[in-house]
């Protein structure tokens, strides 16, 4: 009994599931903490918003306090800073985080720009919690807006949505009727309409509110910020698009500032305006996996990982790390289906060449090389030379049909033949000598079929490792490697019939 | 079309209800438990073979002598002395490959079995070849092993297209567990290796007798360039072949291995080699599965037996 428990496909079984659980958990601890992605998306994008405050001083000391964006699950920070000749910065995090400037006295207009970076927004969402505020303030109305106001309402009851959906999308009605226009001015802003939606709703006893924020559009240069009507119904509140009285927020939108307080407070200055531009920028999601990785406070590990490294020996590993599943796939087609090749490794070597040169043009490139290498294989095998240099003549002979290939290639604009030279030349000089002996001893038959074997293990590898998808999760997720190599020792003690064996010895099976 | 493909399979729980073994089983549970690495020199190099063999009694062909250096293939005609024929083969080859029959010799041309005629500088260039292990396992430098040229026995000159018939039988931890004869054909150019399409005939292992025979894979009843009725075949001196198998284990050490076998007509059974890792064509031949006779060894079969004991115990089941 206990042989059993300590037998070696025992121990081999608990540590493949021991490395299985521990590939989950890294799986999940670096798609949640490094923001890594099952899918080989290399690029994230980048917002850069940058928020451009100007004033004309008034003589008195300056202080300018700006709404910055909160940073939750919906977005990370890259990068912020400020642009301010003079200023004392300082940070304050509450509900809303605010940067705060102070200066003495200045004389000339003021220039002040706030840059944020900001990446992983595409979550955004616009749920907030607050506490139950107090009934609004019934905004003042004469007797004319106040009747009109009422008919406003009546006719908003004919719209589609809730109640305040109802108001905002009488509001944004593009021919709107006469009572809309009596309490909006022909040219309507955001602004505009948003004042008279508070207002509506007000006589409705609903609290509103107004938030903040930037849309994140490509190249959008200098607007304001974009408004959000809040709204507090059934108990919470709830975010409304002005233009078209969605709820939530949209995507890529960052809130810079919420609830009652103000955008921008400037004293000491006058005139102050605030002109926001957006700029969109990509960086490699590998990259900013140090970034995600801090902001959880997960930085020690990452700093250990190969995707610290310099981007060319990530490259090197990325394309070493396919390997072990290559190795996996030829365990299997030899130990569980039984097909043999020439040499152990010689398809797994041949279907990464095929990675590199594409499958059609590497299959033709490897028929070419290996038919004229068999054809100068066997006049060499004339001449009766010894064993080593006759293999180094072979050798020598694939070097020159790659580099004919080569030149031809790229005279003749024939971009198969060019990609001759990914062939590793060893590997392909004794493929040749393998089926060159064969063909002598066994026959062209099973010289072909040995050639034939071997291809078309290559082709099935290849296939397997060509996939973008497989090869960013071999990266990614390398600790997946530790199961390959238990899968491996696990093979190791596979005593079960082959695949090929089946059919093999199925006349014993018959009793014939 | 793709039915026959798939009926051309069995269940793997047919196979092993047949007690066949497969490849994986063979290496993991018998070759790489029975057979330690280190004894596996003792039977890939032929001149050690020959003289352990020497040592234990069993009749070999008798060593000539040995080319070990390139300088020393110039005294070819020296070393061979008064033979009239004689065999080259590499010390660590297989599966026949590098073997070199030579049925006489002239001033100035060898004759090989085939009758074909090579010159000096030919047979020269072979021994060369051999020297920088064209022919060895895993290519490494090897030596020249000149053996005297079995006679061997006329009774199978029938059976057989040019080269040697010979008998192979697996040993299970010293006990003859199956046996089958191989003769070479024309399709397996005179060669007696079962996947080069030589016919393999499986031997009752009680009695030397035919069971049946298969060439590539498929039952036959005739020799196909012969014309021979495989199933008068009969091999004589049978206790003499199974007892060279049954101290082969004694020998080498090796719990599970393969004897080949020729019959010489004056000098009786005699072991050409052994085979750590023999093949597993032969249960094919007895159409039969080995796994069953090797279990029933490992537990029904006595132990501290002499090879001679062994080889009257397994006659004796066979007449029971």
């Amino acid at each position: 009994m206990l042989k059993k428990v300590t037998s070696v496909r025992f121990v081999l079984s608990v540590l493949l599931l021991l490395s299985a659980i521990f590939a989950g958990y890294s799986i999940y601890y670096k798609t949640r903490y490094w923001g890594f992605s099952l899918t080989p998306k290399k690029l994230t994008d980048v917002w850069t918003i940058e928020a451009h405050i100007s004033f004309n001083p008034t003589g008195d000391p300056i202080k300018v306090s700006l709404a910055t964006p909160t940073e939750d699950n919906n977005f990370k920070i890259l990068e912020q800073d400020v642009v301010a000749e003079g200023y004392k910065t300082k940070r304050i995090k509450a509900d809303t985080n605010r940067i705060v400037l102070t200066s003495p006295a200045k004389e000339s207009m003021q220039d002040i720009y706030y840059r944020v970076m900001l990446f992983d927004n595409e979550k955004a969402s616009g749920k907030t919690k607050a506490p139950v505020p107090p009934a609004p303030q019934k905004p003042y109305l004469d007797e004319q807006m106040s009747a009109t106001a009422q008919k406003l309402l009546k006719s908003a009851k004919k719209m589609s949505g809730n109640e305040v959906q109802q108001i905002i999308n009488l509001l944004n009605q593009t021919t709107p009727d006469a009572n809309v226009l009596a309490f909006l001015p022909i040219k309507k802003s955001a602004k505009d309409i948003a004042q008279a939606a508070q207002n509506l709703l007000a006589l409705k006893n609903i609290p509103t509110r107004l938030s903040r924020g930037i849309k994140l559009v490509e190249n959008r240069k200098s607007f304001s910020a974009d408004l959000m009507l809040e709204a507090y119904t059934d108990g919470k509140w709830k975010t409304y698009n002005i233009s078209d009285a969605a709820i939530g927020l949209p995507d890529n939108f960052i809130l810079f500032q919420r609830g009652g307080e103000s955008l921008i407070d400037v004293e000491g200055g006058e005139d102050s305006v605030v002109k926001f531009s957006v700029i969109k920028s990509v960086s490699s999601s590998i990259n900013l996996a140090g970034q995600r990785a801090k902001l959880a406070h997960q930085k020690a590990l990452f700093d250990y990982s190969i995707y610290n490294l310099p981007i060319m020996q990530q490259n090197t590993l990325k394309w070493l790390m396919i390997f072990p599943l290559g190795i996996l796939i030829i365990v299997l087609m030899r130990n569980v289906i039984g097909i043999q090749t020439m040499g152990t490794f010689t398809p797994m070597l041949l279907s990464m060449s095929l990675v590199k040169t594409g499958f059609v043009p590497g299959l033709v490139c490897f028929g070419l090389i290996v038919s004229i290498g068999l054809l100068l294989r066997a006049l060499l095998s004339k001449l009766n030379l010894l064993l080593v240099p006759r293999i180094s003549s072979v050798v020598i002979f694939v070097i020159l049909i790659m580099q004919a290939f080569t030149i031809l290639g790229y005279k003749l604009h024939f971009d198969i033949a060019s990609s001759a030279a990914f062939f590793p030349i060893i590997i392909m000089a004794w493929i040749i000598e393998r089926a060159s002996i064969t063909w002598e001893e066994d026959g062209p038959a099973n010289a072909g079929k040995e050639v034939f074997n071997s291809l078309l293990v290559a082709i099935i590898t290849y296939f397997i490792i060509s996939s973008e998808t497989i090869r960013h999760i071999m990266f990614a997720f390398n600790e997946l490697n530790l199961v390959i190599l238990f899968m491996v020792m696990l093979l190791g003690t596979y005593t079960g019939y082959r695949l090929t064996e089946l059919k093999r010895f199925s006349p014993i099976a018959a009793g014939k | 079309m793709i039915k026959d493909f798939f009926s051309s399979f069995t269940s793997p729980s047919k196979l092993h209800a047949a007690g066949v073994l497969g490849m994986n089983s063979r290496n993991y549970n018998f070759i790489s438990r029975l057979n330690s690495r280190r004894l596996y020199p003792l039977v890939d190099d032929k001149v050690q073979t020959k003289t352990l063999a020497q040592k234990h009694g069993i009749t070999t062909p008798g060593l000539i002598g040995v080319i070990e250096y390139q300088h020393q293939v110039k005294d070819l005609l020296k070393i061979i002395g008064n033979a009239k024929d004689f065999v080259i083969k590499p010390a660590h080859g297989s599966g026949g490959k590098g073997v070199l029959v030579i049925t006489g010799f002239t001033e100035d041309c060898f004759t090989k079995a085939s009758g074909e005629k090579l010159t000096f500088n030919e047979v020269y260039q072979h021994i060369s070849n051999i020297l920088s292990g064209l022919y060895s396992l895993g290519g490494q430098y090897d030596v020249a092993v000149l053996e005297e040229l079995v006679h061997f026995s006329n009774i199978f000159k029938d059976y057989s297209y040019q080269g040697i018939p010979d008998v192979r039988i697996i040993v299970y931890k010293g006990y003859p567990a199956m046996s089958m004869m191989r003769l070479a054909t024309k399709a397996s150019g005179g060669r007696a290796n079962l996947h080069q399409g030589a016919v393999g005939v499986g031997l009752d292992i009680s009695s030397g007798s035919a069971l049946k025979a298969v060439m590539n894979n498929l039952p036959i009843t005739k020799h196909p360039d012969t014309g021979a009725e495989l199933s008068q075949i009969s091999v004589p001196y049978w206790r003499e072949h199974l007892i060279i198998g049954a101290k082969a284990y004694e020998m080498t050490g090796l719990g599970y291995l393969g004897a080949d076998i020729v019959l010489d007509a004056q000098k009786g059974p005699m072991m050409l080699e052994l085979n750590a890792r023999p093949g597993l064509a032969i249960q094919i031949a007895n159409g039969k599965g080995i796994e069953s006779v090797l279990k029933n060894i490992e537990k029904n079969y006595p132990t501290n037996l002499t090879p001679e004991e062994r080889v009257d115990y397994v006659l004796n089941l066979g007449k029971k």
